[in-house]
């Protein structure tokens, strides 16, 4: 399977509150070619963790259309064709680590040689050889997380999804996790949409950093991230890296739209 | 459920580490303590201490355990074999419901009056009825059947519900519908919380098995032989027989914890989420139609019941359909009216009731602050309880009786008793969870530990004393009603045992669905009281 790119046409969705409506994220378009890597961040209540689940097919729009590779997220779904990590690693309690990693192929039915092949693989790449048996609450935080990695990629998905993966784990943990992760993404790059809190992080990893504004939700702007692959940790201490983190930061903390000419050409907002 | 929240609670609580030294000490002075108890015992009974001899040394009810052994096998078998077929039989509907309720959501509303009545219902109020319906060992499958239900039903439903719902999402995400949610997330997900509901739903079964012996003609049978042994006045062999059933009630709920332990490790049982259901998206019509059909089933299964038992071939003569016990209820006909001699049973039994329970509650409180205080003493406390919550309630009550008298002094000290260690267990594992932090916030302000306890623990632990006094009030009418019967000769208790005597079957009737409804009401009502005090002091419900 090869990856997907992304086409969002003014994508709104709205929740009924205690009877009053509530605009969560408002006429979002957003276009991203296939195998990049976009992280999406802003303030709390912004609507990245309802786009993000809209992607996954787990929540539907009220209008506007979402496609990844001209597919629905619910055509996607019946593939098995994404792969998701949560913030904490959402592990089965009762499952090993090699149990949990091989999840997603019981869940679509069928598991070829290959598959099996790609379970132990994955394990590898996470390094986590030698704890295939051991259980989730036999882990530490970041191998837990390493195992929800290993099970979002395994099934090789058109898209991952990425819900503040490493949200819970301390900085230093962190930095090497996004470090590994940049690592698992170039050794196969699938179209990736990543729900971060974390300005450095998201510039890091991301081709693309959609900054978004709350209430309601909206693009405030997307900004292209120039470094070259494989950006070393070292980056995030550089001169360009520090302005262009104050940039996003202040991007942030406007909370507003920009003007219509500011927008890039991936960005059409409403 | 207070069990089941305490054990997912537990497994919460991070683990201490202490000093190599202090790791053996703690262990060592639990050790002691129970030594202590045991010697203290051993002593008491040699002086005869206590009531003239009614509580016998340990070594004397061993003594007297062997002498009688000849006598055991047989009720010992009669009542394993009636417990455990109710057991089965109960968790088989238990676990049925609980799946309904689970996969359709009105049901649990539709049901609800149902659950609550056999929650609340006192077993032994049913007694006189199944044994004029049933003869053999129906009546005691029947009742452990029904004392087993309500906890199996709740843990299925939370365990099939309280998933995290980020696992749902991932099966869905990779296409996975509601059977593939139900296989490989919601099923194993509720194991430990169905086996921490069985676990919770043995003792009752063998309580259950017990009470049905009550004025049954049963031959054999630990309750029956307990009752056989009351009139000789030999406190030896109470003991023996209440130990003996004990005995059974924990091998059955051991057996259950060894069975979780191998299958399912020590994950930890779902808890009931705070904060109580949602109402949902039902309109307000929808809502009342809900609440109009879940007050009536009750009555409309009593009403089945009833048509069924005639088909079958008991005698329209001992039974009594809804309309049939109204009309009875306000005839003239009677020398007697019913209303007043169940209205006047009750007037001496419910204020019992209720001073039983604000006595235990109130004890449990105080133990359970003096338990933070001192470790030690929480410690020794804490299997005691939960020993006594395996300890099958009328095997406690010859104890009493003996000790107290028949009298007041006796149905008060049982009430007291069964309210007492569940409330106390509620409560201690609720000032268990007080978050070190906000009890570091008193400390760190120089406030002593009686005001730490006094800010922080007290307030802390007011959702656990109202969850208590919601479990303990329903038992604590149990309670009252077991030493009535067995004691004092008066009130509820004793009208059941009297009623059937007496052949007047429209009193039987009238009694047993007076003492079900009041225990409901009494529920009902401690429910209401702890809404109100939750909402006063915005804390969520704590089970």
């Amino acid at each position: 399977m090869t990856s997907a790119g992304l086409q969002l046409d003014r994508v709104s969705r709205r929740f009924d509150v205690d009877g009053r409506s509530l605009l969560a994220l408002d006429a979002v378009s957003l276009d991203a070619p296939a195998g990049s890597f976009i992280a999406l961040i802003g303030p709390s209540g912004c609507g990245k963790s309802t786009l993000l689940r809209m992607l996954a097919g787990l929540d539907q729009p009220t209008s506007g259309e979402l496609r990844v590779g001209g597919e629905t997220p619910l055509a996607l779904q019946q593939r098995g064709a994404l792969g998701i990590a949560f913030q904490e690693a959402s592990l089965l309690p009762w499952r090993s680590v090699e149990s949990n990693v091989r999840f997603p192929f019981d869940v679509i039915g069928r598991m070829t040689q290959a598959d099996r092949e790609r379970v132990r693989e994955m394990i590898a790449l996470v390094g986590l050889e030698g704890f295939e048996q051991a259980l989730p609450s036999q882990l530490s935080g970041g191998m837990r997380q390493r195992v929800a990695i290993a099970r979002a990629l395994v099934s090789q998905p058109q898209l991952l999804l990425l819900d503040e993966p490493f949200g819970a784990l301390d900085q230093i943990l962190r930095r090497s996790m996004n470090e590994e992760l940049q690592r698992l993404w170039l050794n196969r790059p699938v179209t990736t949409v990543m729900v971060t809190h974390s300005v450095d992080e998201a510039i890091f990893l991301a081709d693309k950093v959609v900054v978004m504004s709350g209430r309601p939700g909206r693009i405030a702007r997307v900004v292209d991230i120039p470094f070259p692959r494989e950006r070393p940790l070292s980056l995030l201490a550089s001169a360009e890296c520090r302005e262009l983190e104050a940039e996003l930061l202040t991007l942030m903390f406007e909370g507003k739209p920009s003007d219509q000419d500011d927008s890039q050409d991936e960005c059409r907002h409403g | 459920m207070a069990e089941l929240a305490g054990q997912a609670q537990d497994a919460r609580k991070p683990e201490t580490r202490r000093r190599p030294k202090a790791r053996y000490a703690m262990p060592l002075k639990i050790a002691l303590g129970w030594l202590a108890l045991l010697a203290l015992w051993e002593i008491a009974g040699r002086q005869q201490w206590v009531a003239g001899g009614a509580l016998p040394s340990p070594s004397g009810i061993l003594g007297q355990l062997i002498v009688d052994w000849h006598d055991y096998p047989e009720h010992i078998r009669a009542t394993v074999r009636t417990s455990l077929i109710g057991f089965l039989l109960g968790n088989l509907v238990a676990v049925l419901v609980g799946f309904l309720m689970a996969s359709w959501r009105p049901a649990g509303r539709l049901l609800s009056g149902v659950n609550v009545t056999l929650f609340a219902m006192p077993p032994i109020a049913l007694t006189p009825i199944l044994v004029i319906a049933f003869d053999g060992d129906a009546p005691r499958i029947a009742l452990a059947a029904l004392s087993t239900y309500y906890p199996t039903m709740v843990a299925t439903v939370l365990g099939l519900t309280r998933v995290d719902a980020r696992l749902l999402d991932l099966v869905r995400l990779y296409g996975g519908g509601r059977w593939a949610t139900l296989r490989w997330i919601r099923l194993r997900h509720a194991l430990p919380t169905l086996l921490a509901g069985l676990r919770v739903a043995a003792p009752n079964a063998v309580l259950g098995s017990l009470l049905a012996e009550f004025g049954s003609g049963a031959g054999a049978g630990l309750g029956h032989y307990l009752i056989g042994s009351l009139g000789r006045g030999d406190p030896a062999r109470l003991w023996g027989i209440g130990l003996v059933a004990t005995a059974i009630s924990a091998g059955f709920y051991l057996s259950i914890l060894l069975l979780a332990r191998g299958w399912v490790g020590r994950q930890a049982p779902a808890q009931e989420s705070l904060g109580g259901s949602s109402s949902g998206s039902m309109s307000r019509a929808g809502r009342l139609l809900c609440l109009a059909i879940s007050v009536t089933l009750p009555v409309l299964l009593w009403w089945a019941a009833v048509w069924g038992l005639e088909r079958v071939g008991v005698s329209p003569f001992v039974l009594r359909s809804p309309p049939e016990l109204v009309v009875e209820l306000f005839s003239t006909m009677r020398p007697e009216s019913l209303t007043r001699i169940v209205g006047g049973a009750l007037a001496q039994t419910v204020p019992w009731c209720l001073a039983g329970m604000l006595v235990g509650l109130a004890f449990a409180l105080l133990l359970a602050i003096v338990g933070t205080l001192s470790p030690v003493l929480g410690r020794v406390l804490m299997p005691l309880s939960l020993l006594t919550q395996s300890m099958p309630l009328v095997a406690l009550t010859p104890l009493i009786v003996l000790i107290f008298g028949r009298d007041g002094a006796t149905i008060l000290a049982i009430t007291i008793s069964v309210t007492f260690f569940p409330a106390y267990v509620t409560l201690a594992q609720g000032m268990a969870l007080v978050p070190a932090a906000t009890r570091d916030c008193v400390r760190v302000l120089g406030g002593s530990r009686w005001r730490e306890i006094r800010l922080v623990s007290l307030p802390w632990s007011l959702p656990y004393l109202c969850a208590a006094a919601r479990l303990v009030a329903p038992r604590a009418f149990l309670g009252v009603m077991i030493a009535e019967w067995l004691a004092t000769g008066t009130g509820v208790g004793n009208l059941l045992n009297v009623a059937r005597g007496s052949l007047d079957y429209g009193l039987v009737w009238a009694v047993v669905v007076a003492a079900v409804l009041v225990s409901v009401l009494l529920y009902l009502a401690v429910t209401l009281i702890e809404h109100w005090v939750l909402k006063r002091y915005a804390m969520a419900s704590a089970s």
